[in-house]
Parts: structure tokens; sequence; C-alpha cells
């Protein structure tokens, strides 16, 4: 009967994948300790894994990995409201620990395991983001930063009778200022594509290179209205949306994406990262008219991870070793080699399979030494559990005065309103 | 009966090709190089890229493609049975039984329609951490094993499709209730329940958020594996696009051949008084 | 003998008391408590729902919701049934047409979402390169209200409106063949036997697709999403963020997860409310029988 049938199939089939449960547990018997380690992206530690394992024969690794954060940022949310399921080592993107650092113990103080002897091994700003602001509980250690470039198209700064050298070309831009006449010359000799593919970068990172705080103060009162130093981002990146400088691309659009191979724009600001990017994007037949240069102001980095140690796992001494072992300055070094990740660790940045790396595509630009140096300069900014959404609310302003549905001052009031709004709950 | 005119057949004609589009388009990618897809006009001729592009996607270790496949087959299959049986049931029940509180509880089986997915996925985490059952399949098969949407449907099905005099007939030869759905409504019911099957197929093999939250990519379903083939910054759409082929080709079967029990259900009986 | 009814629908009920009824109380209880990424800060009542009824930016959502409701409903029921009476026409080559009109729903949201891009994008887009030819300007479609809900909701058309042709012909596949013979001796025209027959005989399934599409309307997420290139918050000035958009990004991008049980809740509430208002409005349509 046809019903009889199809009630002993769904039997069937659900015993079936029922029979292959059995729950994930870390300890097998006989005293070997699994540790479950989360990442997303490609943080490049198959190698360091194996290795690992072989020098610490009670430990087995099992990497749990999710390919884009936009994905792995729920799964984490929802691991620390259950309970359950955040593993013995997570990774965490600088926006989100930021949030994090307001209930730092959900985390393994590693000041107890043992870190305060790591605090050399780290960029000081890299190490205070993660440290809380009484200086007793260390989060996460650091592993790579968004250390920044200003990538640019040779061929289309030939044609507007810019220099091509890439010593030269920093030489255009000691200062943001210097970035916005260029721009302008750019502009002027007619190339009819935009100086650079969208603001929000832009203000990025002349945001933060203005002092040691941005939104909020060390006591976390918001002071985005009373910091010059935002005013004095947000009034330059103005400038330069005036100046018809910005292509008003949205980034990772699909109109992006093939903008690297159709030159609709000259200059982005590129951390590390962005080189495969570019490289994949723009194709081989482009190699060599994309190059690096240092980019404008002291010091440039946008974003980065960390790895912590959640409370929740039941190997907390283990786990701590584990991350410190990631994190160390080989560890470093190794991931850079594997995944292009610039590392956060002064040792590892000045290892000569860092420091001489150069990129091939870029005509032989020698990446290690750009970032590092732009890494290095960076001062220590204390950003605030709130930071991500006022950054946001700034980000989508910009975005609306180059959209032209609003005037800049507009937008500045608004964004302002937006962050209190955020901020007074 | 006069056969469709041109119009008819023009209107149908711009419906095919508008809703058809995408899902050529979608071939033509995965029979390609990478460099098609900013394009403008985009490209219309499919390449010869397939088989590589088919290669690289089951060799691509993060992704777990086969076993991806696999897990969605078992899953959707375990769903769309039970869900066309006991919606059924419960669709006729609603539709031609009289019981006391029949309204009420139809009223809130369409409320539980209403509750926005989003918000279920922490507390339904919660629940299958206490059964254990975290990155495990029955995680996404169990919770969905009836669908209010599909009670729904069958009822409305029902209602039309099921006679009352059949009924009353079927009652009077000392028929049970049981028996009364197996031999005369189950048949009738056929075409809306080739339609629920259809979409509940579907719409298991197409979910995404929920796997993603309760699954790890060592054992995932077909959405969250081709998600997995993109990275952080760079998406290959040639190989998320071979993927997403592959993983629609098992719904063009379903599709075929559920489509013809709709037209074989006109056929075998068209309702009669 | 005779089997309990309540046989029949107890399974439903008792496996949506597991899985469906515990979420829903969990996110009720959350929802009055003040809960962000710090943690449970414990019982606050109302005070979520109130923050929500004066926040500007869900009434933003709540409108958007609205004005995208009404763009992608109206015009894909319409179409459907008007498919629906195609099909439902002897013509050649039936089976083609009746899948063919389904393959949206097959069609995987990736690719949706990059066709869609294309065709509404500002520099290089098939739309505005058409309308370029009436000297129509370049729009940017994600920048203000009306465009992103034309394209958002011809999305959404695109996608459901053969699934709903679907359950219209299904429907009227019911309807006894011999009163449209009747009809037909009375000298009644197609269209004629349309509208009065076969619409008010499949009202069951209107009055259904209507609640359905309500349901599906207030829930809106995927579509507007994709269309953003997967910005939560909806466009610039939120132009296009839906209430379900604004839910998520509380609960799960801010992690203010508080605030974001309140929202699905009121999202729950305007769905009942909508979902009623619509059932109601589409059993006085048409409102026939035999």
């Amino acid at each position: 009967m046809r019903l009889g049938k199809a009630l002993a199939v769904t039997v069937a089939t659900a015993l079936l994948a029922v029979g292959c449960g059995g729950n994930a547990t870390d300890d097998a018997a006989g005293g070997t300790v699994t540790l479950t380690v989360k990442t997303f992206g490609q943080f490049g530690y198959d190698d360091l894994v194996t290795q690992y394992e072989a020098s610490h024969p009670g430990i087995k690794v099992k990497q749990e990995n999710i390919a884009k954060l936009a994905d792995y940022t729920p799964k984490l949310q929802q691991w620390l409201t259950a309970g359950s399921g955040a593993g013995d080592v997570v990774a965490l993107e600088e926006g989100i620990l930021v949030k994090l650092m307001g209930k730092p113990d959900q985390f393994v103080n590693l000041l107890d395991q043992g870190a305060g002897d790591l605090k050399g091994n780290f960029l000081e700003w890299k190490w205070n983001q993660a440290l809380t602001p009484d200086g007793k509980k260390l989060v996460g250690l650091g592993t790579d930063i968004g250390a920044q470039g200003m990538c640019y198209r040779t061929d289309l700064f030939a044609k507007a009778g810019l220099p091509t050298d890439r010593a030269k070309v920093g030489e255009l831009w000691p200062t943001w200022d210097g970035y916005l006449a260029t721009g302008k010359r750019f502009a002027a000799a007619g190339a009819g594509v935009s100086f650079f593919d969208t603001a929000g970068p832009v203000y990025q990172n002349i945001l933060m290179q203005q002092g040691d705080q941005t939104y909020f103060d060390r006591e976390n009162k918001l002071i985005v209205d009373t910091n010059p130093g935002v005013r004095t981002a947000w009034d330059q990146t103005i400038k330069m949306i005036d100046a018809g400088l910005s292509g008003k691309i949205q980034m990772w659009s699909p109109a992006w994406n093939a903008g690297f191979k159709q030159g609709s724009f000259a200059t982005i600001p590129c951390p590390a990262w962005m080189l495969g990017v570019i490289k994949d994007q723009a194709g081989p037949e482009n190699a060599g008219k994309w190059d690096v240069a240092r980019v404008p102001g002291e010091g440039a980095v946008r974003g980065g991870s960390f790895l912590a140690v959640p409370a929740q796992s039941k190997h907390p001494k283990e786990a701590a070793e584990l991350a410190k072992f990631l994190t160390n300055p080989a560890g470093q070094t190794a991931a850079f080699k594997a995944k292009n990740n610039f590392p956060s660790s002064p040792q590892a940045i000045d290892d000569p399979a860092v420091s001489s790396a150069v990129n091939t595509y870029f005509n032989n630009a020698p990446v290690g030494k750009i970032f590092g140096q732009s890494a290095k300069s960076l001062q220590p900014v204390y950003l605030g559990p709130d930071n991500q959404v006022v950054g946001d609310g700034i980000g989508d302003a910009l975005t609306a005065v180059e959209q032209g549905k609003l005037k800049p001052d507009e937008a500045w009031t608004k964004a302002i309103s937006d962050a209190k709004r955020a901020v007074e709950k | 009966m006069r056969r469709g005119n041109s119009l008819v057949y023009l209107t149908l004609l711009v419906s095919l090709v508008l809703s058809v589009f995408p899902l050529y388009w979608l071939f033509v990618v995965a029979t390609r190089s990478n460099d098609v897809i900013g394009q403008m006009p985009p490209p219309l001729v499919p390449g010869g890229n397939l088989a590589e592009n088919v290669r690289r996607l089951f060799g691509a270790e993060q992704a777990n493609f086969a076993l991806g496949l696999i897990n969605s087959m078992i899953a959707s299959i375990a769903v769309t049975v039970s869900v066309v049986f006991f919606s059924s049931l419960a669709g006729f029940a609603f539709a031609k039984l009289r019981f006391r509180g029949r309204n009420a509880l139809l009223l809130t089986v369409l409320a539980t329609m209403m509750v926005p997915v989003q918000m279920g996925i922490v507390p339904l985490y919660m629940v299958m951490v206490k059964l254990g059952w975290q990155n495990q399949l029955q995680a996404v098969i169990v919770p969905f094993l009836v669908s209010a949407f599909g009670v729904f449907l069958m009822r409305q099905y029902a209602e039309r499709a099921v006679p009352d005099e059949l009924i009353e007939a079927a009652r009077l030869d000392g028929c049970s209730t049981f028996g009364l759905f197996v031999r005369v409504v189950s048949p009738a019911l056929r075409p809306g329940a080739a339609v629920l099957g259809l979409f509940t197929f579907m719409s298991t093999w197409n979910e995404f958020l929920w796997p993603l939250a309760i699954l790890e990519a060592d054992n995932p379903t077909v959405q969250f594996s081709l998600s997995q083939l993109a990275t952080q910054y760079y998406t290959d759409y040639t190989l998320m696009f071979s993927g997403t082929l592959i993983a629609t080709v098992p719904l063009l079967v379903v599709f075929i051949l559920f489509g013809r029990q709709i037209v074989s259900g006109i056929m075998d009986g068209a309702v009669r008084s | 003998m005779h089997g309990s009814p309540y046989l029949f629908i107890a399974p439903f009920f008792v496996l949506f008391a597991l899985f469906g009824f515990f979420p829903l109380l969990y996110t009720a209880w959350v929802s009055l408590r003040s809960w962000d990424l710090t943690g449970d800060a414990g019982f606050v009542g109302l005070a979520n729902y109130s923050r929500l009824l004066s926040d500007p930016d869900f009434w933003n959502a709540m409108l958007n919701t609205v004005g995208l409701f009404v763009l992608s409903t109206v015009p894909q029921l319409f179409f459907a049934l008007v498919i629906a009476g195609l099909l439902n026409r002897p013509i050649r080559a039936l089976m083609l047409f009746r899948l063919g009109v389904l393959a949206p729903i097959v069609t995987s949201v990736a690719a949706v979402a990059i066709v869609f891009g294309q065709l509404y994008s500002r520099d290089a887009g098939l739309v505005n390169g058409v309308l370029g030819l009436f000297d129509v300007g370049p729009i940017d479609w994600q920048a203000s209200k009306g465009s992103s809900w034309i394209a958002v909701a011809s999305m959404v058309n695109w996608r459901w409106t053969g699934y709903n042709a679907l359950i219209y012909l299904a429907a009227i596949q019911a309807i006894p063949k011999d009163l449209y013979e009747a009809a037909q001796l009375d000298g009644a025209g197609a269209i004629k036997q349309f509208r009065a027959i076969t619409v008010p005989l499949i009202r069951p399934a209107l009055i259904f697709t209507v609640v359905m599409s309500t349901i599906g309307g207030m829930q809106l997420f995927t579509e507007p999403l994709l269309f953003g290139q997967g910005d939560i918050s909806g466009g610039s000035l939120r132009q296009f963020q839906t209430v379900a958009m604004y839910m998520f990004e509380q609960s799960f991008q801010n992690f203010d997860y508080g605030y974001g049980s309140a929202i699905a809740w009121m999202i729950f509430l305007l769905t009942v409310v909508a979902g009623i208002a619509n059932a109601l409005i589409a059993r006085r349509l048409r409102g026939g029988t035999q």
C-alpha cells in the first residue's frame, strides 16, 4: 500500500539519520584531548596545526571554518547566547572583539594563562585592543592586521601625467591633502575615470590617524560630535567627494569587482589581503598595471583578528597554549606565507619572510616593507564597544552624500543623531 | 475546443523566457571561465569549461560538496514524505471532519506560520544542544516533519476536491475514517499532494539559515556547502555556479516527476457529481 | 471504529509543541528583558516595546514592508491568475510551459542576486540602458525608496508568480467541466467564463494565496538583502530595509537580542493583523458562490 510504504520510508530515513548520531565530545577514551578551533575566512593554520599535534602527542586539533564572516557572526552570537558550541579557540574579528570587550568574562582571561609574558610579541596598539581598560583581563591574542597601502593603476596615472614609480607616487601624498590635490590633478587631466572607488574606506583611514580615540572616550562616553578628529576626517572626505573623486561604487558589488579589470578607478586603499582580490579580479592581462605605494598620513590599518578562549571551553589551559602557539611570531609568519595575512607581531613583521616579501603581480612591489611600515607607525586608538554601530552610521551617511540624497551638513547631523540614538537605547 | 490563439502563445512564451533566463545564465556561467561575470552584455553562449569547473568543485575540500548533496537528499526526501503524509491527514480532518474546536485549532495552525523564521534560530539551537544534536543531520529533519503551510494547503485542496457525497457513501459502506482516508480521499488529493511535495522538497533543499546555524562545514547540507565555496573576499563565480547547477539538477528531476503527477491527476479523476 | 479526528491532527501539534512553541515562548520571554552582548541584564517589562514604538527606524522599516508588500502582491497574484488561466487551455507543449514558469523557484538565490544586480546596476545595467533609449536619465536604483521598491518587488514577483499560478491551476482543475460546457452553450466567451465561473469557484485558493503572500510579504528578507548586496541596513538611508531585516540587524549584528526579540513579536502581530485583514478583503471580493 502506497501509504504504508511512505510511512516506512519516513521512519527508516529518520532512524538512519538518528543512528549516525552520537555527540561530538572532546574526549575520546584514553586521555586524548581534542581542541576545536573555530575560524572564519582563511587563517592559514593547516600546517601549524599538524606541527602542533606532532609536538603535543595528547592533543588533537579540529578546525571548523566558516568561509564568510557574515555567516560566522550569527553563529558566534548563538554559541555565546546558548552557552555551547563555541569550541576551545575562537576567532574574533576586530569589530566584534571590541563589542565583546563589554562582557570580558565570556572569555578566559589569558593573563591567568601566562600570556602576560608575550606582550612584547605584539604591536602595542593590537595588544591594547584586547585588554580591558583596567589592564586586568586579556581577552584575545592578535593574529593578523589589515595593514594598508595605496594601490594605484600605473597606466591611468601615466595617462594623467602623474609619476608612476611608487616612491615618487608616495611623495605625491605624504598627507591626505596631498592625496586630494593629486586627485584633482587626475580629474583635471580628463581620464574619464574616478580617482577612487568609494569614500568609506578613505574616511576610515583618515579617522584612524586622528589621535588616540575616535567615537568614544575611555569611559565609553560618546564623543562623536565633540571629537575634532572625527570632524576633520569627515570634512576631508567630503572635500574629496565634492571634487568628484569618488566612483560611488559599492564595495564587493559586481560593478566593483569588474572595476579592477575595467579600470573604473585609479586608486584604492588596499589592505594586505586585498592584493589577492585585485589580482584575481583584474586578471593576468593587467599584471604590472597595478602597483602599491604608501598610504597618505602616518600609519593605516583597517581591521584584523584575534584568537580567544571561550569560558565555555572544557580545556582552557590546553586551549590557551594552542592559541599562544598559533599567534607567536613563528606562527604569524607561517600564516603570512600561507595566506598573506599580515602579522601583528613586530618580530614576524621583521622576519625576512615577511619584510622582503614582494608581489610579482604588482610590479614586484616590496609589500612586506610597505605594509610593515604602515602597521608600525599606527598609534594606538581606543575604539569602544559600540564603535561598529556608529561607524556604520557614518558610512551610510557618506554613501547618502555620494548618492546625492543628502547634503553634507544634513548627513552629518543625521549621523550624529543616529549615533546618539543607538548608544542611548 | 479552439486551439490557443497566438496571443496566448506569445504571453506564455514571454513568461517562459523571463522565468527561465536566470537558470539558463547559471548554466552558461558554469560552463565558462571567470572573466564573464562583470561583462555587459552578459554572455549568452555556453563555453566548454564545465568538466573542469566540476572537477574543481568536487575537489574543494572546504565545501564537502558531495556530502552536502547526500545530506540534502536524505533530509529533503524524509521531510517531503513526512510533510505530505501528515499534512494530508490533518488537512483532510480540518476540511471534512467535524470536531470540537476545529476552527480554533485551524487558526492556531495559521498563527504558527506567522512567526518570523530567523527568530527561532537561537532557542531552537538551545533545544538541539539539550538533545545533543549539534552538527547532526536529524537536527535539520525532525523539526520540519510537519508543516503548517502543508496543513493549510491540503485543507484548502481537500475542501474542493473531495466531494461530501463520496464520503457519505463510503461511510454507509462501513468505512472507518482512516480507511476512508486511504481509499477515497488520498487519490482525490493527489494533485494537491504533488504540489505540496514539490514545494516541500524545494524549500528543504534550499534551506540555508538553519543548517548554517546547527551544522558545521564537515557535515553540511548543499546550500551550506555552496556558501563555503566562497572565500571571505573573492567569489569564484564559475565554481559557485557549477555547484549551484549540480545542486539544481535533483530539483529539476523532482520537478519533472511531480509535474507528471499533476497532469495524471487530472486524467484520473476530474470530480464528477 | 471511527478514528478520532484528533488523531489526524495530533502529529502536527505534538511536533509543533516541541519545536515551534518553545522558540515562540522563549522569544517572548527574551523580549521582556534587556539582553545584549554584555549578557542578560534582567527583566525590563515592556521597555523594549516602548522603545520600538518611538524608534523611527522601526517605523521606516514598517513603511518599506507595507509598500513592498503592495507592489509585490497585487501585480503578482493578478498575473498568476492570468497565467493559470492560459495554462489550463489545451495548447501545445503544455508541460514545457507549466514547468517553465516554475523555474524561478528552482533558481538559486546566488544567480538571482547577480542577474538582478546587473539589471539594476546604475552604470551598466540593462534597465537603465533601455530607459536611456527613452531619454530617461540613469536611475540609481538603490538610492531612493520608490526605485528600490520597484526593483525589489520585481524580484519577488519574478520568483513567486509561477508558484501562485500553479496553486490556482490545481484549483481550477477541480472545477467540474460541465459548468464550462453549460456556459459555452449559453454563449459566454472565454473571458466571461473566466470571470463568472473560474474566479468565484477558486475563491478558497485566492484567499489562500492572499494570506500566504501576506505572510511572506510581512517577513520579506532575502530579496531586499540580495538587492543591496548583503547590506542588512537596506540602503544608505534604509530605503528598502524591511522589518525582518531590521530584526536581524538588531539581533545578529548589533547583538541586541532583547530588542530583536521584541521586533520579532511585532512582526508576528503585524502579520496576524495583516493576514486577517487581507483574508477578509479577499473573502468579500467576488463574493458570489454558485
